[in-house]
Order: structure tokens, then C-alpha cells, then sequence
């Protein structure tokens, strides 16, 4: 859900010290314009909205709370030090700190080995934060991973499987192919074919909420 | 235009969803990354595709972040905005030039001497404000890309400062980041940075380099990286 100040409505907010109130009233975008003029209590709403995807995302693929931790720190420094980078015509900035928090996460992966390499499941991972303590933007982002989810359940399994070990579990192609003896051409192909259906779901499912 | 549709036109396009998934192999990445520029049916492909990916990002169940987790991220938040407010906009944050978007305004000399003076507060912060060692200045080799950049590292005790000119631009999406060798393996720091027009930039290097016997500038995705993913374009050895 967007908040309602648009980006001129927000500027006079820029010119007086920010409180933290007014800071959460603002848009992701509106944020890190005051990030990148150094604004800690800007960036401190921004880790109060994302704090728990990162966190989320870098444990799915670290399988450990400790790496996810090292991994979403790392990200979110980054992402402070980086800000006058952001690009709202690049993509949102949710979009903006899960990829980083991706690109480190199977940084981190693949520096620990292959052997080491966490196998995607969700077994161990639990929804810890539970529904009465959900604000309402969390629910929204509970609703939608669920649907997201639902989505790459209902793919055929060696579809679904080739996405999850090269996303989650940062194998590449050609790793795929070896462990799951099945040639390179076919692994894409099926990466290909997942990703196609899951766009059309997806798509489906915004045209239903429309 | 769906991308059933557009299949038959590139050979590649079978390329586009490894790619958008993190999962071509370290050696493909190059030339896929050239192709794209080329081909409009795998950029369209690569469009569609990544908006999907973008989503499976957010598809993991949410687990509560460590409380601890957020105040480690805004104390150092903090410090660096408290150093970086004190000594002025943007003194060592990344400049905006490299993506070629709206410029500051600030020449480079006065983005150095803001480095400058962030380096002053830190000195005066981590110092106590006792007097200021002897600063040592060590050349260092620029290679592949960056052949042909100048490049001095400028040390007081343990503290130092990367002075280059001439450097390219990191290239569209990518910004150069900074390594520390103490052991065999570089470690990543927070330093990312692009370059002036004039391919200039100063960069002020986090922590102390005290045992460091190698510092390092690699072109690395937007965000950085936690392992260097190319060769060293700038080397400094310290000795």
C-alpha cells in the first residue's frame, strides 16, 4: 500500500529536521532521496519496512540465522552506502535491497563450497512472526509470499526444482545438469518454461484482483 | 509481445533465464552481458522474466529479523552520518556520476577536500585530537580496464586515503569496490565508488589498513560484493 504523500507534498518535510512520524508517512522512493543526503532516521524507517524480507530471503538461502545476519548487515550497508545510486525507474527499492541482499547471499553461498551448500527446503524455517503481531503492511507482504508461493508449488516438480536450486540455493546451470544427471539444454529449457508459467500466474492472479 | 512469441529470433534466448536467475556460469556472464546489449528479443525476454524473479525474492516465509540485526546496521548508520553531515554532502559516499544522471555540482577538488576533512574528523574521533602522524604516499598499478589510471594511496598511521584520475567509468550498473588483503584472500569493505567525468575520485578507506599488505579496486555489481567477481583493475601494496 502506498502512502499517501506524493513527492511534492513531501518536499517541506525535507527542510526541517524529520520526526520519525512524518519519516513513515513517506514512500520508499521519498526515503532515499533524504538517504542520500545522509539521513540516518530516513534509512532507519527504510530498515523497519525490510529488515524482516532481507532477513528472510538471506536465511532461505544461508540456512543459517548466524549467515543470514552477516549477509543482511552486509546488504544493508551497502544499500546506505550506495544510495545515491537508487533508480526509481530501475524498480522499487524493495526490489532494489532483495537483490543485493540475493547477490551477497549467494556470494556468501558459493564462498563456503559446494558441499556445504544448503539444499532448498523449507523444513526448519518457520513463519516466526505470527499473525496477531503482523502490522498491516506485513500482512500484505505475508499475503502476497503466500500467493508467490502457491504459485511455484503448482509448477510441474522438475520446473519448480531447477529455479528454486539456482535462486535459492545458488547452483548454476551446469551444476544443475550434474546433479540432477540431466542435460545443460534441457535444465534451461525447464528454468525457461517455469519462469513463463509463473509470469502467466502471476498475471492471472493481478487480473483477478483487479 | 509474450516470449513464446519472440523465441524463434535469438539462439541465446535460452540463456535469458539462467541469466535473470543468478545461474550462467562465472565465465558466460561476460559475453551474455555483451549479447544483451546487442539483441532487443533477449532484452524484451530478459524484461518479462525478471519481473518474475524479482517476485520470488519476495516468495520466502517472512521470519522476524533479529532485533540485534537492525541496531548493529543503524550504529554504524548513524556514525557515518554524523562523520559524513560534519564534513558536508556526499564527502565519501559514491558519486552519481558514474550512471551519467544528475551531477552535484561539486568539482573534484572539492569532493577531496570533503574527503579531507572526513579524514580530519576521524582522526580527531578515533585520535582524541592528538597530533597527526606523518603521512606516507604509495604509488600503486592500475591494469586491464583502468590501464593507464594514476593512482597513490595516502597513509597517516593507520588511516588511508585512495587517490585516483584517470580511471573509466565502472561501467552501466556496476560501481567499483575496494578489498583489503591481510591473508591470502581480499576482504570486502564498505568503500564503493564511482568516478568523475574527468575520472577522477578520492576515496576514503573504512577501519585501519594496520596489517594490510594489499588494497584492491574491483568493478562489482551496484551494492558490491562480498568476493571480489572480477580481476583487481587497481593494485596498492603497502609492504
Amino acid at each position: 500500500m502506498r502512502p499517501p504523500h506524493t513527492y511534492s507534498e513531501a518536499m517541506p518535510l525535507l527542510r526541517r529536521p524529520n520526526s520519525r512520524e512524518k519519516l513513515r508517512t513517506l514512500a520508499d522512493e521519498e526515503l532515499m532521496g533524504l538517504v542520500a543526503r545522509n539521513d540516518a532516521e530516513a534509512f532507519e524507517v527504510i530498515l523497519e519496512r525490510h529488515a524482516n524480507a532481507a532477513f528472510s530471503l538471506a536465511y532461505r538461502i544461508c540456512g543459517t540465522r548466524s549467515a543470514a545476519e552477516d549477509v543482511a548487515q552486509e546488504a544493508f550497508l551497502a544499500l546506505w552506502r550506495s544510495g545515491t545510486h537508487y533508480d526509481r525507474a530501475r524498480g522499487s527499492v524493495r526490489t532494489w535491497a532483495l537483490g543485493i541482499v540475493h547477490n551477497r547471499a549467494v556470494d556468501s553461498l558459493r564462498r563456503s563450497g559446494a558441499h556445504d551448500r544448503r539444499r532448498v527446503s523449507d523444513e526448519g524455517i518457520e513463519e516466526t512472526l505470527e499473525a496477531p503481531e503482523r502490522t498491516d503492511a506485513q500482512a500484505i507482504e505475508h499475503a502476497t509470499s503466500h500467493e508467490i508461493r502457491r504459485a511455484l508449488a503448482e509448477l510441474p516438480d522438475d520446473q519448480r526444482r531447477v529455479i528454486e536450486l539456482a535462486y535459492f540455493g545458488g547452483f548454476t546451470h551446469v551444476e544443475i545438469a550434474q546433479m540432477l544427471d540431466t542435460p545443460v539444454g534441457t535444465v534451461k529449457g525447464r528454468m525457461r518454461l517455469g519462469l513463463q508459467k509463473l509470469r502467466s500466474q502471476m498475471r492471472g492472479t493481478e487480473a483477478l484482483g483487479a | 509481445m509474450s516470449t513464446r512469441e519472440h523465441q524463434p529470433d535469438c539462439p541465446r534466448h535460452v540463456d535469458v533465464a539462467p541469466y535473470v536467475l543468478g545461474a550462467l556460469e562465472q565465465q558466460e556472464l561476460e559475453s551474455f552481458r555483451e549479447h544483451l546489449a546487442e539483441c532487443p528479443h533477449c532484452r524484451l525476454e530478459l524484461a518479462e522474466l525478471q519481473s518474475v524473479v524479482d517476485e520470488l525474492a519476495a516468495s520466502t516465509p517472512l521470519v522476524a529479523a533479529p532485533s540485534e540485526l537492525s541496531e548493529r546496521v543503524l550504529q554504524t548508520v548513524r556514525s557515518s552520518a554524523d562523520l559524513l553531515n560534519a564534513a558536508g554532502q556526499e564527502a565519501d559516499r559514491p558519486s552519481r556520476f558514474a550512471r551519467g544522471q544528475r551531477t552535484r555540482g561539486f568539482a573534484f577538488a572539492g569532493a577531496a577536500a570533503l574527503v579531507a576533512a572526513v579524514a580530519i574528523v576521524l582522526a580527531i574521533v578515533l585520535g582524541g585530537g592528538s597530533s597527526s602522524p606523518k603521512e606516507r604516499v604509495i604509488l600503486g598499478q592500475a591494469s586491464g580496464a583502468a590501464q593507464g589510471a594514476q593512482v597513490s594511496l595516502h597513509k597517516r598511521g593507520g588511516h588511508a586515503e585512495l587517490l585516483l584520475t584517470h580511471m573509466p567509468q565502472p561501467g552501466a550498473g556496476r560501481i567499483y569496490e575496494v578489498w583489503l588483503v591481510r591473508g591470502k584472500a581480499p576482504s570486502p569493505t564498505d568503500a564503493l565508488f564511482g568516478v568523475s567525468s574527468a575520472g577522477s575520485s578520492a576515496v576514503d578507506i573504512p577501519g585501519t589498513v594496520q596489517g594490510v599488505k594489499q588494497v584492491l579496486v574491483t568493478s562489482e555489481p551496484l551494492g558490491g560484493s562480498s568476493a571480489p567477481t572480477r580481476n583487481p583493475v587497481i593494485a596498492v601494496a603497502l609492504g
